[in-house]
């Protein structure tokens, strides 16, 4: 896989002509940026790169970024970013989306890419919101939450996005917050250097319908699992960080390369389908009827 | 045509009795002789111990149908006299053994010739076992209706020489003690068929739909299992390594939609397939698809509804399904008439996505899906690929690229993502010829306006152009033009309505067949001119509803007002058609 191309590649040539139309101080612009700023870092060229996102407020990113891009169903481009990536696996592709795309009506395509470890990325830019429909609880709204659907309280309980990733088998497991861009260009580098199937839950924070988990509240309450000498490669450590009170640790969680999707498969990948020809040649196409015969 | 010599075959038992090996088996036979056969499977949604049959018709000509009443019985297990002596021609023979079925079947009726075997005491040598019954009453049968012994030799080889030699051997065994019963205790059964000697294939329509796809340049398909519609993921998973494609199960049907979305994005030709209740869950993805110009297929194989319905028997009831979505979005819709055609229209599907950038739906059902037919082996050379306005590369000095450039046909230059200098976002919500979407801020505003009025029109335009091209057939009428009755079908019951209109004629009766292939878009005009020209009509549609006829009324305006129905789960045959024929007084010759 090309991941260099032979010029240099700036955050200037990954700056969209739409600029985002999402609310002043919106933690999306903080996702947006360190995004850029990764993938010219990686010297990743935009044309190398497919951005496939769901529906919501931060599944918008596609328009605004100079990649090839997708902008598909509310909880499908997990489906559609790895039908994506095995057609050319030439490309790298990164699936985005809001929390409720992926940990609510996506959440069983999350668990089975998680597992079946297709190489591309998945951020989440997790508000604890939903946003674009002006308010309601999400899967990652707390416990007794007041949102516009539970006025008396959210009566479940969020997901654990970390301890999920986890026994599902992800690859490559990872936290951050939108507001500490120094840590999330390290996490996405990484996330996109991985070879397999990368998870970042990235707290982003929603200013309008979230008065809870605000830019505030992150900055307060999160800490630097690598710098508390958390050693990612350490499952055990990796639930026990996931499943702490409190504090809420942002890192790399989880990291251990396995035989992504692809690998097995040589024969069939060992080019991009895209550049393979198409149909059968007359010795196969025998072989084929004489199956029947 | 009374001259046609054929002989109907009814294997039946419990499921796991090895129904579906012995009817290869005996498939396989007539296929290498150069027969023909049509055979249909009767099960249920049990893996073992429920009543199972497949009923085979063999002829010197073609067999259009797989026939009502089986001349030749192999009755496996207790239960199967019951269900099947009734059904049975007068002079039929009938084939069991004795540990399986003790009853006295004179009893139950006496213008049969019954054939009981002892497989303990006809088979009593090392390595057999009861599960080998099947076998030897298979033995008997070849040997009774005088076919080829030599090619089950064969069989038995190639099937189990993995296995080793021995088990190879037990069964040749097994299978000449019948043939030898039979050589010395059956009389002279009145057909005797002879082949042409051309060997032919015996497959079902899901593995012409396969082949169909391989030829076309399918490289991703993307499936979650569902009767009837799993033969494909099956026969397309062997063949993957060989013919380096993409084969995956996904999570669920919503997965398999979107992946192929993913694949067509990439430029690489995609399908799915699944049965109506799967494709209930499609039809978000169909929308999409439709919205992003992605060239998709998706085979949906109809199966008895609503909901889980009826999972193992026939219907045809999911036109409506299949035009459904939110919203308006080009597609075309091609339900194949029978085998040979599934292999056409699969790759034709393929072909047509890629022209128009529009999901292609190919309308199965059970029937064509499941069912084994003898059909010569499929001409690849035939199948052209034609990938339309594809471009893998664009001059990075070109003028900046757009996805959804609005032209005169409505389908737009369509550069793959990878190319240098002209990065594009496909959008779901409502968009500009870049790609932009004007669904949020802009919504309402005079721009947003004007870019729906352009774009949604531009889309839509696609269906106008493939009748413009010529490429949506028009029904297909056969049998004389100016027949007094019309029976119009759709899909797979072409063969059956040919062959009830072969009797009818032969009866003396002035009928024709129209045919609809091409369910849509369709030609309003010329398919009205068409119906017009007929002097009566009569729908003949596997459902309850006539959606078919409705699609006609809504298309056109012309309303077909009678109808033949079947919906008891069960495919046409011939015979029924012309009962319904002579019973409702369709005609008066």
């Amino acid at each position: 896989m090309p991941d260099t191309t032979d010029r240099e590649i700036t955050v200037k040539d990954f700056k969209g002509h739409i600029n985002p139309d999402w609310c002043p101080g919106c933690g999306d612009f903080g996702v947006l940026n360190v995004l850029q700023r990764s993938l010219a870092e990686m010297n990743i060229a935009p044309e190398e790169v497919m951005i496939v996102s769901g529906i919501g407020c931060s599944s918008n990113l596609p328009g605004f970024i100079n990649t090839y891009g997708m902008h598909t169903l509310h909880g499908r481009s997990l489906p559609i970013a790895q039908g994506f990536k095995l057609a050319n696996h030439g490309m790298h592709v990164i699936a985005c989306g809001g929390d409720g795309d992926g940990l609510g009506i996506g959440v069983g395509h999350l668990i089975h890419s998680m597992r079946r470890n297709v190489d591309m990325t998945y951020i989440i830019m997790d508000n604890s919101i939903y946003g674009l429909t002006t308010g309601q609880t999400s899967p990652t709204s707390g416990f007794n939450m007041k949102t516009k659907s539970t006025p008396f309280g959210n009566p479940e309980l969020p997901v654990n996005p970390m301890a999920l990733a986890i026994s599902a088998g992800c690859s490559f497991v990872a936290r951050g917050f939108s507001g500490n861009p120094k840590q999330l260009v390290e996490i996405y580098k990484a996330a996109i250097k991985h070879k397999g199937f990368a998870f970042i839950d990235t707290f982003s924070p929603c200013v309008t319908f979230n008065k809870v988990n605000t830019a505030q509240y992150y900055r307060e309450n999160t800490y630097d699992i690598q710098e508390d000498g958390h050693d990612s490669s350490d499952m055990q450590a990796a639930f026990a960080r996931a499943m702490e009170d409190g504090k809420i640790g942002t890192g790399i969680f989880y990291q251990k390369e396995r035989p992504t999707y692809e690998e097995p498969e040589k024969e069939t990948f060992d080019i991009p389908l895209v550049d393979q020809p198409l149909g059968v040649d007359e010795k196969l196409a025998n072989e084929l009827n004489a199956q029947f015969l | 045509m009374s001259e046609k010599r054929n002989v109907i075959v009814r294997i039946a038992g419990a499921a796991g009795d090895g129904i579906a090996s012995t009817g290869e088996l005996f498939g396989k036979t007539c296929s290498r002789m150069g027969l023909h056969v049509m055979a249909y499977n009767s099960y249920q949604s049990a893996i073992r111990g429920g009543h199972v049959w497949l009923q085979l018709n063999v002829g010197e000509e073609k067999t259009r149908c797989h026939g009502e009443q089986p001349e030749v019985a192999l009755l496996l297990n207790k239960t199967s006299p019951e269900v099947h002596i009734p059904d049975m021609k007068p002079g039929g023979i009938v084939f069991y053994d004795v540990s399986k079925i003790k009853d006295d079947l004179t009893v139950m009726r006496d213008d049969l010739n019954y054939y009981a075997l002892d497989f303990k005491a006809l088979c009593d040598f090392e390595g057999t076992s009861p599960v080998m019954v099947n076998v030897m009453l298979a033995g008997a049968l070849i040997q009774a209706i005088g076919l080829d012994t030599s090619v089950g030799m064969e069989f038995f080889e190639e099937k189990f020489s993995k296995k080793g030699q021995e088990i190879v051997e037990v069964n040749q065994k097994v299978f000449n003690a019948g043939i030898e019963w039979a050589k010395e205790n059956v009389k002279d059964f009145s057909v005797a068929l002879k082949g042409d000697g051309t060997k032919r294939m015996f497959l079902t329509g899901n593995d012409a739909f396969g082949m169909g796809f391989i030829a076309g340049g399918l490289k991703s398909y993307a499936a979650y299992p569902m009767s009837p519609a799993t033969g494909i993921l099956h026969y397309l998973s062997r063949q993957a390594k060989k013919c380096k494609l993409l084969v995956k199960q996904t999570e669920d049907e919503l997965a398999a939609a979107n992946f192929i979305i993913g694949s067509g994005q990439a430029g690489v030709r995609s399908a799915t397939a699944t049965a109506g209740g799967g494709f209930c869950l499609m039809v978000e993805a169909l929308g999409l698809a439709g919205m992003l110009e992605v060239p998709t297929v998706y085979v949906s194989v109809m199966r008895g509804g609503p909901s889980t319905g009826i999972p193992t028997k026939q219907e045809q009831a999911d036109i409506k399904l299949v035009m459904g979505g939110n919203g308006d979005f080009p597609r075309i819709v091609i339900a194949p008439k029978d085998t040979d055609d599934a292999f056409v229209q699969a790759a034709r599907a393929l072909n047509l996505a890629e022209k128009y950038q529009v999901p292609v739906i190919i309308l199965s059902d059970l029937f064509l899906s499941e069912h084994y037919q003898t059909v010569d082996p499929f001409d690849f050379s035939k199948v052209t690929i034609e990938r339309g306005k594809y471009m893998r590369e664009l001059p990075k000095d070109a003028p900046r690229y757009k996805r959804y450039e609005v032209t005169d046909d409505g389908i737009s230059p369509r550069l793959v993502p990878g190319a240098d200098g002209h990065m594009y976002c496909s959008g779901s919500d409502e968009h500009d010829e870049d790609g932009e979407l004007v669904s949020d801020i802009l919504a309402g505003l005079p721009r947003a306006k004007e870019v729906r009025l352009k774009m949604h029109p531009k889309r839509m335009r696609k269906e106008e152009t493939m009748l413009k091209e010529g490429d949506i057939a028009l029904p297909e009428i056969t049998g004389p033009a100016d027949a007094k009755l019309t029976l119009m079908g759709w899909g797979s019951t072409f063969d059956y309505i040919e062959d009830a209109c072969e009797t009818l004629r032969a009866d003396g009766l002035s009928v024709n067949h129209l045919h609809f292939t091409d369910l849509y878009p369709m030609d309003k005009e010329k398919v009205k001119e068409l119906l017009a020209s007929c002097n009566e009509i009569v729908a003949v549609e596997n459902n309850m509803t006539n959606q078919m006829c409705k699609l006609i009324l809504g298309e056109t305006g012309f309303e077909i007002t009678r109808s033949i129905n079947r919906f008891d789960g069960e495919p046409f045959t011939g015979e029924y058609i012309v009962n319904e024929v002579k019973k409702k007084e369709l005609i008066n010759a």
